[in-house]
């Protein structure tokens, strides 16, 4: 009797032949690849009538199967039986390519999941629907891609009326969506279709000229409709765009570059004219279209803005650690060829650096260093460090060395150098950021943690100064992007991070900036109550360990002769 | 006749933990369970190193990527399978289940790839420890959250060459 295993096999026109005789029948999945079939057959036939079967389920030729099960390559010779091929079991399949052009024939189209709507060859931007049946194998798109489909799953995400026929408004409401989502941005560059797409300097072209804004300045400023109808620019800066780290590069080069042009007499004042001719108004087109920007919070002077990136502080900059919205605003003058890219359907080229450095500028609370302002601010330091010895010597140091000066030992961490040179390393201040975005989560997700967690909690946090390229998101707990093998950082450099870290969980969790007298009123009280009267050294103990009585006592205690 | 001519090549798996020993710290305070590694797996066999990522499969020279040496090796056994047919079987993956633009961190990583590679050539399947890392941070309420965002993680180590689906 022919037995066959629970599951229906799919019955080969031989299986009738055998079944009138008393031998067992056994499924075995024969897996390419692509593909994947069940194949019915004796228990105890060759490779060799294996192979026939296969060949014919497969559509290919006996010489160009290769049978593997559990390593080895089945022979034409053996048997299935000698290799323990069992009802059941899978058997690897590889169709050799070499007489033929494509491999593995048959249902290739099948194979690939449409999970994500593939490129469309369409060549005209407007057709809206998100199309899944395309010609697999084509590879990544070659044909210019639907902009939609480009966006893929954001596009189903959002779920809008993108059925509307009117490109233009779908540009305005992906724009609308940029801007009040950055993280959209970097998931929206990393698709590689978008990338594909940016390589293709003529539907970039297209998209940007479509723009009435950039219509508006190109009338006024021909030079910019110069610009974009040089390929050779527009390629660049689309290789820029697409490429956040090398798009810090070029800024960095910029910026060096301006500073020195600004060295030059008269310098100062063309960087100035570039700027207010230029610039000023690409933002504020720019601006108008993309509606709230999160940085428009920064209002203020858009001349003192500019200033800080290429020259010495002429003025000083409204305190970045007061309240949020006098901090000062962050346009960067960088010239005009750096925001050509920033039309291609982005934010401004400012909003599109803080995404390669993880620094989330809407979504942040309170706190010392999570204002928008600091976060431009830092982003500005890491990329000039000049601008940071300027700093130090601007008149609202002081309010920062008051606080210092409360706490002696972070005082001496600052003065060390190689302290200053943490904070002036790019990717050192990239990392603090990546770590007090992870704090931030932590509080928002688990309050109680965050005592716990800030003072020592965390050990030897490596300040990485290898060389990493595009960080791989914003979430450091989960990815831990620090791939750099050297982590070895000095005593004191491990003893600035958690000085740091603490600053940060206290910036987080304190949401005024009061004295901390003020904010240990309670603490001191408790204290002189149990004893301890010396009002300064209880204060200077619960500075020390942030507002935490028990510790505190400890020390106290600890630095008493007894 | 079965073993006479055929070359034995040995197969390994090439372990790395992406967080560089952070998760092993901090995930009991961030997700409430223990994980030694965030994990990402690679294949050596034929005196490289083949892995899966959000370009696409991609091949070096053994701990060549930026991660550096792995932190664990893991011998799978042998293979009879030959370097050519190896290549056969990873240009069609390439082009079809293993494109780039297949990669899904949780579902559909570079450990799904070296899982399907090491039971193709081995007939063995990698540490159960490393494809259960999605489902086990899934399982947490931190990693529900922070799925979104992690959804659209592609990882790719660099320092590796891309293998061309294309038939060559």
């Amino acid at each position: 009797m022919a037995e066959s295993s629970g599951t229906d096999p799919t019955v080969d026109s031989n299986v009738v032949e055998n079944a009138a005789k008393d031998r067992t029948m056994i499924v075995v999945t024969v897996k390419t690849p692509k593909d994947k079939e069940e194949i019915a057959i004796l228990e105890d036939s060759s490779v060799a009538q294996f192979k026939e079967e296969i060949s014919k389920r497969f559509n290919a030729k006996l010489d160009q199967l290769v049978l593997i099960f559990a390593g080895k390559i089945l022979k034409d010779g053996d048997t299935l039986n000698q290799h323990g091929i069992k009802d059941g079991l899978t058997v690897h399949l590889v169709i050799k390519t070499a007489p033929k052009a494509t491999s593995g024939s048959t249902s290739q189209n099948s194979a690939s999941s449409s999970g994500t709507p593939q490129a469309n060859s369409s060549s005209s931007a407007s057709s809206p629907v998100p199309n899944a049946s395309t010609p697999p194998g084509t590879g990544p798109a070659i044909q210019p891609p639907n902009l939609l489909s480009g966006f893929g799953d954001l596009s189903s995400l959002s779920g809008m009326g993108m059925g509307s026929a009117n490109f233009m408004e779908l540009q305005q409401q992906m724009q609308r969506q940029l801007m009040s989502n950055p993280e959209m941005l970097s998931q929206i560059m990393d698709n590689p279709l978008v990338q594909n797409m940016m390589s293709n300097p003529d539907l970039m072209r297209q998209m940007i000229v479509t723009n009435p804004q950039m219509q508006q300045l190109m009338e006024r400023n021909p030079e910019i409709s110069h610009m974009l109808n040089n390929p050779e620019l527009m390629r660049q800066t689309m290789e820029l765009a697409r490429n956040p780290a090398m798009m810090q590069e070029m800024m960095r080069n910029q910026d060096r570059a301006l500073s020195n042009l600004e060295s030059i007499p008269g310098g100062y004042n063309a960087l100035r004219r570039m700027y207010t001719d230029i610039q000023e108004p690409m933002f504020s087109a720019a601006r108008e279209q993309f509606g709230n920007n999160p940085f428009s919070a920064l209002g203020g002077n858009l001349d003192s803005g500019v200033q800080p990136s290429r020259t010495e502080n002429r003025e000083p900059l409204p305190n970045p650690w007061g309240p949020p919205g006098t901090a000062p605003s962050e346009s960067r003058g960088t010239g005009s060829s750096t925001t050509t890219s920033s039309n291609g359907g982005t934010a401004p080229s400012v909003s599109s650096l803080p995404n390669p450095l993880g620094i989330n500028a809407s979504g942040l609370g309170n706190g010392v260093f999570s204002s928008p302002g600091m976060q431009s601010l830092m982003q500005q330091i890491s990329e000039n460090p000049q601008l940071m010895q300027n700093m130090l010597s601007a008149p609202y140091m002081r309010s920062m060395m008051q606080s210092l000066a409360q706490n002696p030992d972070l005082a001496s961490q600052m003065q060390n150098p190689e302290a200053l040179s943490v904070m002036t390393n790019p990717r050192a201040m990239q990392a603090l950021m990546q770590i007090q975005q992870g704090l931030q989560t932590l509080q928002t997700e688990a309050p109680g943690l965050m005592p716990s967690l800030a003072p020592g909690g965390i050990p030897g946090i490596p300040s990485t100064t290898g060389g990493s390229v595009a960080p791989e998101g914003p979430p450091p707990p989960t990815q831990g992007s620090n791939p750099s093998a050297d982590v070895s950082p000095s005593q004191q450099q491990q003893q600035l991070m958690q000085q740091m870290l603490q600053m940060f969980a206290g910036g987080v969790t304190t949401t005024q900036a009061v004295t901390p007298e003020v904010r240990f009123q309670q603490q001191l009280d408790q204290l002189s109550a149990m004893g301890f009267l010396n009002r300064e050294a209880n204060l200077q103990a619960l500075i020390a360990t942030g507002g935490d009585i028990n510790a505190a006592i400890e020390r106290l205690l600890g630095s008493q002769p007894s | 006749m079965e073993k006479n001519e055929t070359t034995i090549y040995s197969v390994q798996l090439y372990i790395y933990d992406l967080s560089r020993g952070m998760a092993r710290n901090l995930s009991p305070i961030m997700l409430g369970k223990q994980l030694d590694g965030i994990w990402h797996t690679a294949i050596v066999v034929y005196g490289d190193e083949f892995f899966f990522g959000g370009v696409g499969i991609s091949s070096c020279s053994p701990g060549g990527t930026m991660l550096g040496s792995p932190d664990t090796v893991v011998e799978l056994g042998n293979t009879e399978v030959t370097e050519e047919i190896f290549m056969d079987y990873l240009s069609s993956l390439g082009e079809s289940t293993y494109r780039g633009d297949k990669y899904r961190l949780f579902e559909h990583n570079c450990n799904t790839f070296t899982n399907e590679v090491a039971q193709f050539l081995t007939g063995r399947k990698i540490p159960s420890y490393i494809t259960d890392l999605p489902s086990e941070v899934l399982s947490t309420p931190f990693g529900q959250i922070l799925r979104p965002i992690l959804d659209s993680i592609h990882i790719a180590p660099p320092g590796g060459n891309v293998i061309n689906g294309r038939p060559s």
